[in-house]
């Protein structure tokens, strides 16, 4: 009989019945039946959630906890949680919040404001999402940004833990693909190159469509202006942290130490524009030639001196025996006595906001994925300066008595790692 | 003829479910575009009436505008349908349940208007989750209408044990709405949302993924391997689900290689150069396709829930057809819609 009860559920009868029910629980008397007064109560739920708890609330950045518990995890003796919060008052002070940024001006003179940031493309990305009155477009890193790289460019947004490699942390100031020697910031076209052409095989999308339109073709530069100024604001914090748990540094928007510490970060930052380096013509070879150049570049491959094998293998299938992790994991594991691999250790850190360690892997180089580009131009400057943040080393470059690889040399190395897809 | 057509409210039923299923396609490329807030105010736009506002500047204007605009006045269409299928159905049909579950379906379209408004003047995100789960649900609603307009849904008669497959059709609407549920928080996911938590909305996600792949195949195979293989008005909507649920899993696949890109991308040469392009045309579009696909489940599985608890509200009425259905499976011989005598009126 079980199957019949439920049957009835369609009949006509019923819910002609059920309306008649309703219709009486629901009758707007005087006396208002607990039933009517559930149902109602449920529909307004959503309602009064809606207005009451969904409204758009000014968010704040996320305070690098995670930077200063590692500091603190051997020998402090302070909350890391308190630390990173007085930090980041003093950085609200100077930067301002995701939907407020202000430019921190009483530090710097009006030239260096200049030539360090463009403040209105900087404001159009800040906020929420959506075109104001003016049908002007705000909020562009939230819209295109923030899901991975999260609010604070922390690289801790909602979906990071699902990506691999995981989303880049802005706040350390290290950017792998730039045309800068390494502990130099990134140029604005390096940045502006990686928005437009995206990271092939990663999450990392090509915003080269919003050229497309005449409406967002300067939303790319507007992003490399809210990246730098992300940067800047979260390596200031963190130097801060560094500076009050190693050095007693007053965590104060006043203090002339502090504002020293910023004021290192921003001249470090709108000087990158002049460091960048320039890359030699590429050489123009016919096939002969270019086989003889990959012959001699297999060798340097080979090389102790480059040790390229080490990591990539020796087929370049990215097998080689030395596998490592990078300097965003190392700088919360290794530097406080964690050890990445171990789960119970690593864990530790997870309530900060660690993601679990990963391995920085070499490239299949047999694949001609390349991460900074696959000109000869781009493999050639990956090659003289590394990609910062990761075990990938840059090639020494010969400089007089010091030894190292001519640019021809570097040439042929790089005809050989584009040979390694021709048997693709 | 044509004016005969025009009364029916089967008519205007599926009128409101042909236009709502556009509507939750351009509703789906407002969330993939994120152009939520392209027009700041509501109910007007940029401070006209919503029909007045300039139709070059609305044609010719930013793509987020564009898509904004003409979702709300295609859900205004939608709502316009609504009130004559209210009308429709108040004068036309007998049934009292049927005349006031469309003015139910009006109001339904009429809190989902609020709630896209309060998404705007609020700038609520989830508000907008919420508006997002409510568009397939309307939908689902007004398949539910217009099948109860049907001539099938008048005519339907049972001679076969239903076997628990009026159970099975209804767990499966249940499951289709909780997964809509999962994937909207997903899409509408905030970016100050834990990781963690995400991380567990995917593989709560990818959990009914899979149960409800096994379940469309149990009701495929329950279907198949009984005698309401020779049932069309079963077989149909049992068919159509398990080609839609191919359509939708393989969408949903690329889907979070256009997202997210795969975590082994080095499987594959073509996964490991694959550069997902921002807004492009086709990432855009198969995000979106995979939400409406995932609604069109939700409708299908009404479609084939009603049908199935039609005929077994018949059955359960009728103690004759229970009588015949009985002897057609001890006998191991099929009984065929409209052989039976007529049921008695329910």
């Amino acid at each position: 009989m079980g199957n019949y009860r439920i049957g009835v559920l369609l009949a006509d009868r019923t819910l002609d019945s059920g309306w008649r029910v309703m219709r009486k629980n629901l009758s707007f008397s005087n006396q208002v039946s607990v039933t009517s007064r559930w149902i109602f109560g449920w529909c307004l739920l959503p309602i009064v959630c809606a207005a009451v708890g969904c409204s758009p609330a000014t968010k704040e950045y996320r305070p690098n906890t995670l930077h200063a518990a590692s500091l603190l995890r051997e020998a402090g003796d302070r909350d890391p949680k308190e630390v990173a919060a007085e930090a980041a008052i003093v950085v609200k002070a100077w930067f301002g919040t995701p939907d407020e940024p202000r430019l921190a001006v009483e530090l710097l003179s009006e030239k260096e404001v200049v030539s360090w940031i463009d403040w209105a493309k900087v404001e159009r990305c800040a906020g929420p999402v959506g075109r104001a009155e003016d049908e002007v477009e705000r909020g562009i890193y939230r819209k295109h940004c923030a899901l991975c790289h999260g609010i604070s460019g922390d690289g801790y947004g909602s979906a990071a833990s699902l990506l691999a490699p995981y989303p880049r942390d802005f706040r350390r100031g290290t950017f792998k693909f730039k045309s800068t020697m390494v502990g130099f910031k990134p140029t604005r076209e390096d940045i502006k190159r990686t928005l437009t052409y995206g990271i092939p095989g990663t999450a990392m999308p090509a915003f080269s469509t919003l050229n497309e339109s005449e409406e967002f073709a300067e939303d790319i530069d507007a992003l490399v202006e809210y990246v730098r100024y992300l940067a800047i604001r979260g390596e200031v914090e963190r130097r801060l942290i560094t500076k009050a748990v190693r050095d007693d540094l007053e965590l104060n928007p006043e203090s002339a130490e502090a504002r020293q510490v910023a004021l290192d970060v921003m001249r470090r930052w709108s000087e990158s524009e002049s460091r960048a380096v320039t890359i030699p013509q590429v050489p123009q070879w016919n096939a002969e030639q270019r086989a003889e150049a990959s012959r001699r570049g297999k060798e340097w491959f080979s090389s102790e001196l480059t040790a390229c094998v080490k990591c990539h293998g020796p087929l370049g299938n990215g097998d080689g025996p030395s596998q490592d992790f990078d300097e965003w994991t190392k700088d919360w594991t290794l530097l406080s006595g964690i050890d990445p691999k171990s789960p119970k250790d690593w864990k530790e850190m997870k309530p900060f906001g660690a993601l679990k360690p990963v391995l920085d892997r070499p490239r299949n180089l047999a694949w001609q994925s390349f991460h900074g580009g696959g000109s000869p131009e781009d493999l050639f400057r990956r090659l003289v300066l590394g990609i910062e943040g990761t075990p990938m080393p840059p090639v020494a470059r010969a400089d007089g008595s010091n030894p190292g690889l001519t640019d021809d040399q570097i040439w042929d190395l790089v005809a050989f790692v584009q040979s390694l897809g021709d048997g693709e | 003829m044509m004016r005969q057509i025009f009364t029916r409210p089967w008519f205007w039923a599926w009128a409101v479910v042909v236009f709502v299923f556009p509507l939750i396609w351009v509703g789906g490329l407002v969330t993939t575009h994120d152009a939520g807030m392209a027009v700041p105010d509501w109910p007007g736009t940029y401070g006209y009436n919503l029909f007045l506002y300039p139709i070059s500047a609305w044609i010719y204007g930013p793509f987020d505008l564009f898509i904004e605009h003409g979702h709300r006045l295609l859900a205004s269409f939608v709502g316009i349908l609504a009130i004559v299928l209210c009308c429709c159905a108040w004068f036309m049909d007998e049934r009292r349940w049927y005349r006031w579950a469309c003015i139910g379906l009006l109001t339904a379209i009429i809190c989902q208007g609020l709630l896209g408004g309060f998404r705007v003047v609020l700038d609520a995100r989830t508000i907008a989750m919420i508006h997002g789960i409510g568009g397939p649900l309307v939908f689902a609603y007004a398949t539910f209408l217009a099948i109860a307009a049907s001539s099938d849904w008048r005519n339907a008669k049972q001679d076969i044990e239903p076997r628990g497959l009026h159970r099975l059709a209804l767990g499966l609407v249940i499951l289709t709405v909780l997964q809509l549920t999962l994937g909207a928080q997903l899409r509408h996911a905030l970016p100050d949302l834990k990781p963690s938590l995400f991380m567990a909305l995917v593989h709560m996600h990818l959990t009914v993924a899979v149960v409800l792949v096994a379940w469309i195949g149990w009701i495929a195979w329950k279907v198949r391997s009984s005698p309401y293989r020779h049932h069309k008005a079963i077989r149909a909507p049992a068919n159509a689900l398990v080609l839609v649920l191919l359509i939708q899993v393989g969408l949903g696949v690329v889907t979070w290689i256009v997202n997210y890109a795969l975590p082994w991308p080095e499987l594959t040469p073509g996964l490991a150069k694959y550069v997902i392009l921002a807004k492009g045309y086709w990432e855009s579009l198969v995000v979106t396709a995979h939400q409406a696909t995932g609604a069109w489940i939700i409708s299908l599985a009404v479609w084939l829930a009603c049908r199935i608890g039609r005929r077994q509200a018949q059955l359960a009425l009728n103690p004759q057809l229970r009588t015949i259905a009985a002897s057609s499976i001890a006998n191991g011989s099929l009984a065929t819609e409209g052989r039976t005598a007529s049921a008695p009126s329910t």
